[in-house]
């Protein structure tokens, strides 16, 4: 058997459909493109299958574009739109006329004599049940709903893509789309793509689906044209091979792109997924406007989601950064030297590492061997030679990182993320200092939340990385693990399966190191990050501990009264009925008491003192202890707050350029009150949220 | 393995005929040495028994830094007449628009001592206020005032209800039957008398069978004649008396399982013995039972616990009491048991399979450490070495492990061989 015989049949079949299969002999050495890697292990890149395929696509567009907007410092605006083709629109489109069954027994679906005795006699038997059950009387059940008839007919969809980004400059876009593992993303740098993959992969699986190209015009702020490209993919060789590729007149000023893809997907399954997406996306970027189409040609199935922009104050842009030393690997620093421009070691080591300072450098030099020398031509350096500075670079002490270059999304974007996504009762929001895993920085933001509408009971997780949300892989998550496992929620006064906890951690880095072949999680096993994940969540709940604790007593305070009194029928109850036993035992003098007692016992016989006088005494006592708990708490707690005011703020002009919130909310509102402004800023409203301007840091304003 | 069976019971030391398919067996030797074993062991007992029954040691020899707090048996009318001293000064400090506080010992752990001398754990002084004007104190002030009242009308009655009776008297107020139990310890300890002066038991749960004779309310029991279930430990234990025996020591069993193995075998005509089981943790009747037994009958304990930290702890509430009830621990210890098994280094020594071992889980490595911290572990070097082996191999074993060797090895060998080996810590 040859190594392509050895395939099991389906997969033959599958490598059959996808490329035309030339005859081969059995030990020729084959190559293959990046290109057909990926169209081969398509599930790598989470093209795992059509509903799967559709999200992924519509993640890697929408991300690219906010990648692109971002790094102009423009306020992203993104449209995504999909769109259901039908199957015959589809035929049309790629130029097939639509084909009758003639002969139906091929068809997967097709109802063989037996299946349909079988269905009708199921049917039969079901409305001969229902017949029974409404005579009886029973409520009967809606019609059965008759499933519908598995089909494995393949939907398609066009996912068009359109943003207010940096464009792509004319000559590059072919390669840009047609070539596997090219990017712009490729430096050390938080991003959100990171691999060049994603835009291709979705064109690959265009090519794969449908066959039909991709479309993409594009135009740079200072072009005065619009790039259009329709191109797809030579799998083989890995180049783009371009069907139009001009430039036409750019009408309406605009800058960006706009992608067009027609692919096989599943909107059915997905259409949740895609709409968390989303959501969660539009939670974690507040500083962007979406708006999400669906269309179709059934009206009631369309979609329109806007998610408006909340707030205009972005995070800064991440730089990119140099290498730190401890890492990079042998093929790296090989790398480094070639592409570097500096001449000599001293040089090399100086510029192109972070962390490695002049006087740092000397000593790295000095301590490798007298074989180098600070002038020596970094070019010129053997392999052993590399070996030997890659040696050094693990053994060698630096400083940490900054996370400088990272650009977390900021606790006030995490804040009205979480209030616009759970509306909770309390929220509290935390942002860790940069710590270092393998030589990449990275930060970890935490909010965690306690009530809220529509928030289901027990823990809710949102998961970031590098400001994308992560929705797949949940349960082996570092941030599911950690907030389920390792944080004592009781020690917080939150209950863990009745409150209703909103748990949102943000993570950024130069590398994330997610686990699996997509991104889809970050692994449990990295002890810097989980313990930087559960220090941020405790964090947090502290904040919200002391809330709640204030919340507990102050809830007491009104009810103290109430719960006293709630026992004393019960206490002096017994405590009488006893008294009135030893007055009797008394009267049948089978015991002797002091005087003082006997006075009582006398008392209690000639009901003097009665049920009632002991409850009216104690009810006295009760009153006169609340009273004095009551000033305690008051002297304690300083004077009552101030009533908390709802804000309006007008509705802006569109088109009105807001510079920032912190200018024009200090100036509205006195500092005690700004916590009022702290809601969610949705069309120029603010929500009022009630929330204490303590659990917010000051440094959001002057951000 | 049928045939085998009838042939053994009539002839129980017809135990030299090797059995290959039960390891160990042939080291086994006749009964009649075990027994010469079991009556050396019998006699020191007496003798240790004897010897510090002349001066049996008490809280009050000691002169400890600390003061500590224990209760006695009290009668029925003292305890009345405490539950009336108290009530009075509550109804005139209400008059007087003052309200009412219990002062209620501390049972909380922080407040228990371990004392080496006595080997046992003591309540010490610390009290806590429970007034009834105060939110967090209030519900239980007042289920305190209202168990009071019950138990007092016990008293005017002079008649004995169950845990369980007396929750049932006020469920609304109560709740659930753990809190009104907890009161009930508090109680005792607020009046200082024992629960059994309260005039309140538990419902049975230990069981004892084998050679004891005695008298439960005036009847004569015969724990040889009582089927194979055994006698029910009787909740209250003054109803207990002129005890009787021939046996050489109590077997003390952690498991109803194991329990029922030996009590069919008949394992107390083969060794004579007195079999008591609890079923998990013992309860008040049966650490009361078994502390009678020891100082009347002056015989050695032995038990037979699981290899798990929860095995231990319980052998540990026999021998030093819980912290819950730490203030009667005088009445309900019972001192110098001995650990005859399953012990974790008999895992190895008799080769229990693989699969009949269980891995710890993390909460028992746990215990087992917390354990391993545990006075009343640390005066044993002995034990201190198991629990070790026990954290370190992170495995444990029940005692059922032993029937993958047939479910009668436990009976036939592992016992015997560990009663002639005198195998105990």
């Amino acid at each position: 058997m040859d190594t392509e015989g050895s395939n099991s049949p389906a997969e033959t079949k599958k490598a059959k459909s996808k490329t035309p299969r030339k005859p081969k002999s059995a030990h020729v050495l084959k190559q293959k493109s990046p290109a057909e890697f990926f169209a081969d292990n398509k599930n790598i890149a989470g093209f795992d299958n059509p509903g799967k395929s559709l999200y992924t696509t519509v993640r890697e567009l929408v991300e690219n574009s906010l990648d692109s907007a971002e790094s102009i410092s423009e306020l992203p605006v993104v449209e995504i739109t999909i769109e259901d083709i039908g199957k015959s629109k589809f035929n049309s489109m790629i130029g097939l006329a639509d084909h009758e069954r003639v002969d139906e027994e091929l068809y997967d679906d097709f109802e063989s004599a037996k299946a349909r005795e079988k269905r009708l006699a199921k049917e039969a038997r079901h409305q001969e049940i229902q017949a029974k059950n409404a005579s009886v009387g029973k409520k009967v059940k809606g019609p059965m709903a008759t499933k519908p008839t598995k089909s494995r007919e393949a939907s398609y969809y066009r996912v068009t893509c359109k943003d207010n980004g940096r464009g792509m400059p004319h000559d590059d876009i072919p390669n840009m789309f047609g070539r596997v593992l090219s990017g712009t993303k490729y430096g050390l740098k938080q991003t959100r793509g990171k691999f060049g993959l994603g835009a291709k992969m979705a064109l690959i699986w265009s090519k794969m689906s449908t066959g039909l190209p991709i479309e993409i015009s594009s135009s740079m702020k200072s072009q005065n044209y619009t790039s259009f490209c329709r191109l797809d993919i030579d799998i083989h060789r890995n180049i783009p091979h371009i069907h139009v590729h001009e430039k036409r007149e750019n009408m309406d000023i605009w800058h960006g792109a706009e992608i067009q893809i027609v692919i096989e997907g599943n909107w059915t399954t997905y259409r949740s997924k895609i709409l968390h997406y989303m959501r969660q996306m539009a939670v974690i970027t507040p500083y962007a406007q979406f708006l999400f189409k669906f269309l179709s040609d059934t009206p009631e199935k369309n979609v329109t989601v806007r998610f408006a922009r909340r707030t205009d104050i972005m995070p800064p842009i991440p730089v990119e950064t140099k290498y730190h030393p401890s890492a990079v690997d042998l093929l790296l620093i090989k790398r480094l030297i070639a592409e570097t421009s500096k001449q000599n070691l001293f040089q090399f080591l100086q510029h192109e590492f972070v962390n490695v300072g002049k006087s740092y450098a000397e000593r790295l030099i000095g301590e490798m061997g007298p074989d180098f020398s600070p002038k020596m031509p970094v070019k010129s350096l053997t392999a052993q030679q590399i070996v030997r500075i890659h040696q050094l670079f693990r053994q060698a002490k630096f400083d940490d990182p900054s996370g400088n270059c990272l650009s977390p999304a900021g606790e006030y974007n995490l804040r009205l993320g979480i209030i616009k996504e759970l509306h909770p009762d309390m929220v509290a929001t935390y942002s860790g200092s940069a710590q270092v895993f393998e030589g990449h920085p990275f930060i970890v933001e935490a909010g965690v939340s306690v009530g809220g509408k529509d928030v289901k009971q027990g823990l809710n997780i949102f998961r970031f990385a590098n400001r994308i949300p992560l929705l797949f892989e949940q349960g082996a998550d570092v941030v599911t693990r950690t907030a389920i496992k390792r944080i004592n929620w009781n020690n917080y006064k939150i209950n863990q399966t009745q409150d209703k906890i909103g748990v949102f951690v943000s993570i950024v880095s130069t590398k994330i190191p997610f686990k699996g072949t997509g991104k889809e999680y970050i692994g449990d096993d990295i002890s810097e990050i989980a313990s930087a994940v559960k220090t941020a969540i405790q964090q947090c709940c502290a904040q919200l501990k002391s809330k709640i604790v204030k919340r507990i007593q102050a809830r007491e305070q009104q009810e103290r009264k109430r719960s006293l009194n709630k026992y004393i029928p019960n206490a002096t109850g017994a405590i009488y009925d006893m008294l009135k036993d030893m007055s009797q035992s008394r009267a049948s003098k089978k015991k002797r008491y002091e005087d003082k007692d006997v006075d009582l016992l006398n008392q209690v016989s000639a009901h003097l003192v009665t049920k009632q006088t002991l409850k009216e005494k104690l009810t006295q006592h009760v009153e006169q202890v609340d009273y004095e708990m009551a000033l305690e708490y008051a002297t304690q707690t300083g004077v009552k707050e101030e009533p908390r005011e709802d804000v309006y703020i007008p509705p802006l002009e569109a088109g009105v350029n807001w510079v920032g919130l912190s200018r024009p909310s200090t100036a509205w509102c006195s500092p005690t009150s700004l916590r009022v402004v702290l809601g969610c800023i949705d069309n120029g409203f603010v929500w009022p949220t009630g929330l204490e301007a303590g659990m917010c840091d000051a440094k959001i304003w002057q951000a | 393995m049928a045939d085998k069976r009838k042939r053994r019971r009539p002839v129980d030391d017809s135990d030299s005929e090797s059995d290959s398919k039960l390891p160990f067996k042939s080291k086994l030797k006749p009964d009649s040495t075990i027994l010469q074993t079991l009556k050396t062991l019998k006699d020191s007992a007496t003798a240790a028994a004897s010897s510090s029954a002349t001066k049996p040691l008490t809280l009050s020899d000691l002169n400890l830094s600390t003061a500590c707090r224990e209760v006695t048996d009290l009668s029925l009318s003292s305890v009345q007449s405490s539950i009336e001293s108290l009530i009075l000064s509550f109804a005139h400090s209400i008059l007087a628009g003052n309200g009412f506080s219990f002062s209620v010992p501390s049972r909380s752990s922080a407040n228990q001592l371990y004392v080496p001398e006595l080997d046992r754990i003591v309540l010490k002084d610390k009290t806590a206020v429970r007034p009834f004007a105060n939110v967090s104190t209030v519900r239980k002030a007042t289920i305190t005032t209202r168990i009071l009242q019950l138990i007092h009308q016990l008293c005017l009655k002079s008649i004995h209800v169950t845990k369980r009776d007396l929750f049932y008297t006020d469920v609304k107020l109560f709740q659930d039957q753990t809190q009104s139990d907890a009161v009930l310890d508090d109680v005792s300890c607020i009046l200082g008398c024992t629960r059994s002066s309260l005039n309140v038991v538990a419902a049975e749960k230990g069981v004892v069978v084998g050679r004891l004779i005695f008298s439960d309310n005036g009847d004569m029991i015969d724990c040889t004649k009582m089927g194979m279930g055994g006698k029910a430990i009787p909740p209250n234990i003054d109803r207990v008396g002129d005890m009787q025996s021939d046996a050489l020591f109590i077997l003390l069993v952690e498991k109803d399982a194991a329990y029922m193995r030996l009590a069919e075998d008949r394992f107390y005509n083969r060794f004579p013995c007195i079999i008591v089981t609890a079923k998990g943790q013992p309860d008040v009747a049966t650490r009361l039972f078994m502390r009678k037994m020891k100082t009347e009958l002056k015989l050695p304990v032995i038990a037979l616990v699981d290899s798990d930290p929860y095995g231990l702890k319980i052998l540990s509430v026999y021998g030093c009491g819980s912290k819950n009830m730490s203030y009667d621990s005088a009445n309900l210890t019972t001192p110098d048991i001995k650990w005859l098994g399953i012990r974790p280094s008999d895992l190895d020594k008799y080769k229990i399979p693989e699969q009949c071992r269980l891995p710890m889980t993390e909460q028992d490595i746990k215990t087992g450490k917390d354990l391993l911290e545990e006075d009343f572990v640390k005066k044993n070097p002995g034990w201190v070495e198991e629990l070790s082996l026990m954290v370190k191999s992170k495995q444990k074993a029940e005692i059922q492990a032993l029937s993958s060797f047939g479910f009668q090895y436990l009976t036939e060998v592992y016992l015997p061989l560990k009663l002639q080996q005198k195998d105990w810590l």
